[in-house]
This record gives C-alpha cells, structure tokens and sequence, in this order.
C-alpha cells in the first residue's frame, strides 16, 4: 500500500508516492521563473493546469495502481497562498476520488524528514535553507513533539537573498546556483556580517552586495556575499551544536543544494567529530516525495486526523510530531 | 595551559600573566571559512571585545578586567564563581537568583544606556561569584550602537531564556538602569508582532 504526496508551497507543482518509507516515484512540473519572479496567481495557474498530468506520472512512475493508495498528504504551509490552495484542491480531488484519508503536511517538516529517513539519522541537528526559510531546529519533546527552532534569520531566507542579489546582479535563474558558478575564481571583498547567537540577518548584507556591483567585479562580489552568508550560518550552526551536543548534523531545503554550503558544514561537523548529511538535490529542492513520506508516518502513527486548511505562515515549530523517530 | 571551555567563538584557556589568575580567551582559526573573512572576524571581535569589556567596566558593570590584547588572544581577569544557566546555581537559592536577574538587568540596562548592545546576553553569560557578586561575561558579540532594534533583540534573548517571573525581575532591573527602557520594550513588543518569532518555542531553552 503506497501513500502520495503533493508540493506546491511555491514555483514546484510535485507529486511523489512512497511505500514503507521508500521512494516509488516523485514527479514534478516547475513553473518557468522570469526575471520577474514568482507571481502568485500565474503560478496558480500553472500549478491548477498541470495537476492531473503530474499525478498521473507519479502513479505510472511508481508502478501502481491508483487503487493501491492509501493516503494522500498535501502542503498545509508556510508557502504561497494561491500555490498552496491548488495543491490543497488537488489533494482534496485524489481523497474524495479515491476515498483515501487527506493529510496536511507542513513543508519545513518534510525537507527535514526526507532528508533524515535517507541519511539515516537518529536525532540530528538540522540546517534548513531555503528560498524563504532559514533556520537552526532539532527535535525537543516537550511540551508535545516539535522542532525546536535554535536560531533562525531575522528578515529574508539566504535562497531569496541570493535569488534578489541574481537577479540585481542580471545573471540567470536558477539564482542560487549561478550565483555559486558565478563566485567561482572570485576574491574577497569586505561586506557585513550579521550573526547575533544563533540567530542572523541577511538584508543589510544584499543591500551592501548589490551597491558593491556597481564598483567591483561580479565574480568578486558573488563569490564574497555568497562566503559571507555561508559563514554566517555555519557560525550560528556550529554554536547550536555546541549548546545541543547533538551528534549528528543534516543540511535540507532547496540552498542545501549549494556544494560550497555543503563542504562548509562538513568542515564545521569534522571539527567536531560528528556525522553530516544532506540528500540528493532532488529530493532537497521542493518535491512531492517529501510530503508524501510525512503523510505515510502520519497515518502510520495513526496521528489525530484535522480539518484540510492551509496557512500561510505554518511554524514549523507549532507542526506536531506524531511518530517516533 | 588548562582548556576551561570551548564554545563556537573562541577557546578560553586559564592561566596565569605576570602571577595574576588569567583567563585566556583565544579565538582560534575557523577552517570552513575563507582566510580573508576568518582573520577578518576574528580581529575585529577580538578588538571590539576588548574594547567593550573596560566600557562595561567604566559604566559600573562588573566585567572581568582586560589584562592584555595580543593578536588574537584577550588575557583578562578570572571569575571565580557559577554561571547562572547552571542547574546548581538554580537550586542553591531561588531568592538569589530572583535578585541576581533583577541585577542583570540594571547591568543591560547601563550598557545599553551607554549605547552597547551585548548581542549574547544570556543566563549563561552570568556568573555569581563566592561573595554573591553578579558578573557579565563574554562580550564577544558586543557592539557599540545605538540602535533600538539591537537592544530590543538583547531583550527578546534574555526573555526566550527564562521565565515570565524572572523576565518581571529582570525588566525592573532594566528600567532602573536605564532612562530609554520604554523605547526597547516597545520595540520588543513589535519584534514579537512581527510572526518570526511569535510564540517561538521556549521548551528547549535549559
């Protein structure tokens, strides 16, 4: 019996079915991102448009039959309101059509969750970076089973602090990782460095990078903001590991994907003897595999089923955890 | 020399400079970032450190006395006492504790009076030392502003750190140390507005 997810907090309409833990398929249609960005409702849109077809791949990649689905889990939030109501309507379709229980999933949960079925972890320190979050978590028990936020940015995600600065700087999307092939043979430039604790801020770093396009070399200016913000939250990674002495450490999220960030958390975990891991980039960018992992624990842990919302602004330490590991 | 602690800073190492108990604060070399932005960091942070420690110290805030500054490696004065995050500190006498957090407040308060902001300021950045004196320690994230924002963010740290009790306490010490006190608070009321950290856990913090 197989549980499908679907993604669609953002510019990625996924859909993915796993089985006991294991990834069948996991599918996608990406909302082609211009120079102007993400607009909510053309990337409804595209979401509303391309639901069927996507779902439909998931099922024939999978190998299954629509009829062995047993659960369907969907994206409750943080993401884009008009995004996510697509997903919660495709969702609500695959439940009510198969009649098979509806899951709301949150979108933080599963980047971490995915990432720690596959690197196999027990109780790890968690670096989730993305477009519009980044935070420092681990799992606390108490008063009910969540992720505890250790650190997190003050203003904007380091994913929409890289994309602003690609796009100010006129280099191509995908944003964060022309930024990365852009910084490659730069130099150092000063620039300003937030971290206060565990926690830090992103804004007053864009705003110097983008003023420092006009007199210096892009390669440089790339290559520095992209140094400056990557140590920015080794550094307040590195304390919270520290302060938690967790013996693991997991990067997630769509920046996770950066190899310069990856190879700097290595750095910092080495220093201290301890395991780290980040999943394949496909299943650290936006997908549906990951919601659909969250759901099967959910029904597996025969967590209390609640009303099929969304929002906006889901915590991801109000999300309850109700299974073991 | 003897490694007292190591935290993501900096190692602090005590020893002894001309027949003097010292503690030696050592900011060592961070190997996952670049050369250029590691020296960078770790000179500005030691100077400022430095810099921060005699202006608590002129202000009346009992700091630990900075002895020498030589490259990277603050020498200063050694504390001998309890750091207040430690759980025997708690259980030895709740009163002292309810007076030492009304302290630590009129210590940020004269801090930020003298337009510091701290930037770590935490029970685990306390120490009670065998006379019962308060001290604040680690500066290594001091700055010199005098913006709101920095402030109410001390605030908002020390807040997420203890209970709403104690946060009364420590915010009477703060109003009296400090004449600009309302302008914090209320930004602080604002911070918490703002959704990133409304209602963020408190569950995990020891």
């Amino acid at each position: 019996m197989a549980v499908i997810g679907i993604e669609s907090s953002a510019h990625t309409f996924g859909v993915g079915i796993v089985e006991n833990g294991k990834v069948l398929s996991n599918s996608k249609a990406m909302f082609k991102i211009s120079d102007r960005g993400i607009i909510p409702m053309e990337v409804a849109d595209h979401h509303a448009e391309n639901a069927g077809k996507v779902i439909a791949d998931a099922i024939d990649a999978a190998g299954i039959s629509a009829g062995d689905l047993e659960a369907v889990g969907y994206t409750k939030g943080p993401g884009i309101g008009p995004c996510l109501r697509a997903g919660q309507l495709a969702g609500k379709a695959v439940s009510s059509s198969y009649g098979i229980p509806l899951f709301p999933v949150n979108h933080g949960i599963a980047h971490i969750e995915i990432a720690k079925g596959m690197g196999k972890m027990g109780d790890p320190l968690v670096v989730y970076v993305s477009g519009g979050n980044s935070q420092i978590l681990a799992m606390e028990r108490k008063p009910f089973s969540h992720y505890h936020v250790y650190g997190e940015t003050f203003d904007i995600g380091v994913g929409n602090m890289l994309d602003s600065f690609a796009r100010a700087a006129k280099l191509n999307p995908a944003w964060g990782s022309t930024v990365e092939k852009e910084a490659r043979g730069g130099r150092y430039i000063g620039m300003p460095y937030t971290v206060k604790g565990m926690d830090f801020a992103f804004s007053g770093l864009l705003t110097n990078a983008v003023k420092a396009l006009g007199t210096n070399r892009r390669k440089d200016v790339a290559f520095s903001l992209q140094e400056t913000a990557f140590s920015m939250i080794c550094e307040a990674a590195e304390r919270a590991l520290l302060l938690t002495g967790k013996k693991e450490m997991l990067a997630c999220g769509g920046v996770a994907q950066s190899s310069r960030l990856g190879e700097m958390l290595e750095s910092v975990a080495g220093s201290h003897g301890i395991r780290f891991y980040r999943a394949p980039n496909e299943f650290n960018a936006d997908n549906g595999a990951m919601i659909a992992m969250v759901a099967e624990k959910m029904l597996d842990s025969g967590m209390r089923r609640e009303a099929p919302t969304i929002d906006q602004k889901f915590r991801i330490d109000r999300a309850e955890i109700g299974w073991e590991g | 020399m003897r490694v007292l602690s190591e935290g993501a800073e900096a190692k602090v190492y005590c020893g002894r400079l001309l027949g003097i108990d010292a503690v030696i604060k050592r900011r060592e070399r961070k190997r996952y970032r670049i050369a250029e932005l590691d020296s960078a960091i770790r000179s500005q942070r030691t100077k400022s450190e430095a810099r921060m420690m005699a202006a608590a110290n002129m202000g009346g805030i009992l700091a630990p006395k900075v002895l020498l500054v030589d490259g990277f490696d603050i020498y200063m004065e050694r504390v001998h006492g309890r750091n207040l995050a430690s759980e025997a500190a708690w259980q030895e006498n709740p009163d002292r504790i309810g007076k030492a957090i009304e302290k630590a407040g009129e210590y940020l308060g004269a801090l930020h009076g003298m337009d510091i902001a701290h930037g770590d300021f935490t029970p685990a950045n306390l120490m009670i030392d065998r006379e019962g004196k308060l001290w604040l320690i680690d500066f290594g994230l001091s700055r010199a502003t005098s913006s709101v924002e920095e402030k109410a963010l001390d605030l908002l740290l020390m807040k997420r750190s203890i209970t709403p009790q104690q946060y009364r306490l420590f915010i009477r010490g703060y109003r009296k140390g400090y004449d600009g006190s309302r302008m914090s608070e209320e930004r602080l009321s604002e911070i918490e507005r703002r959704g990133r950290y409304q209602d963020r856990s408190l569950a995990a913090v020891k």
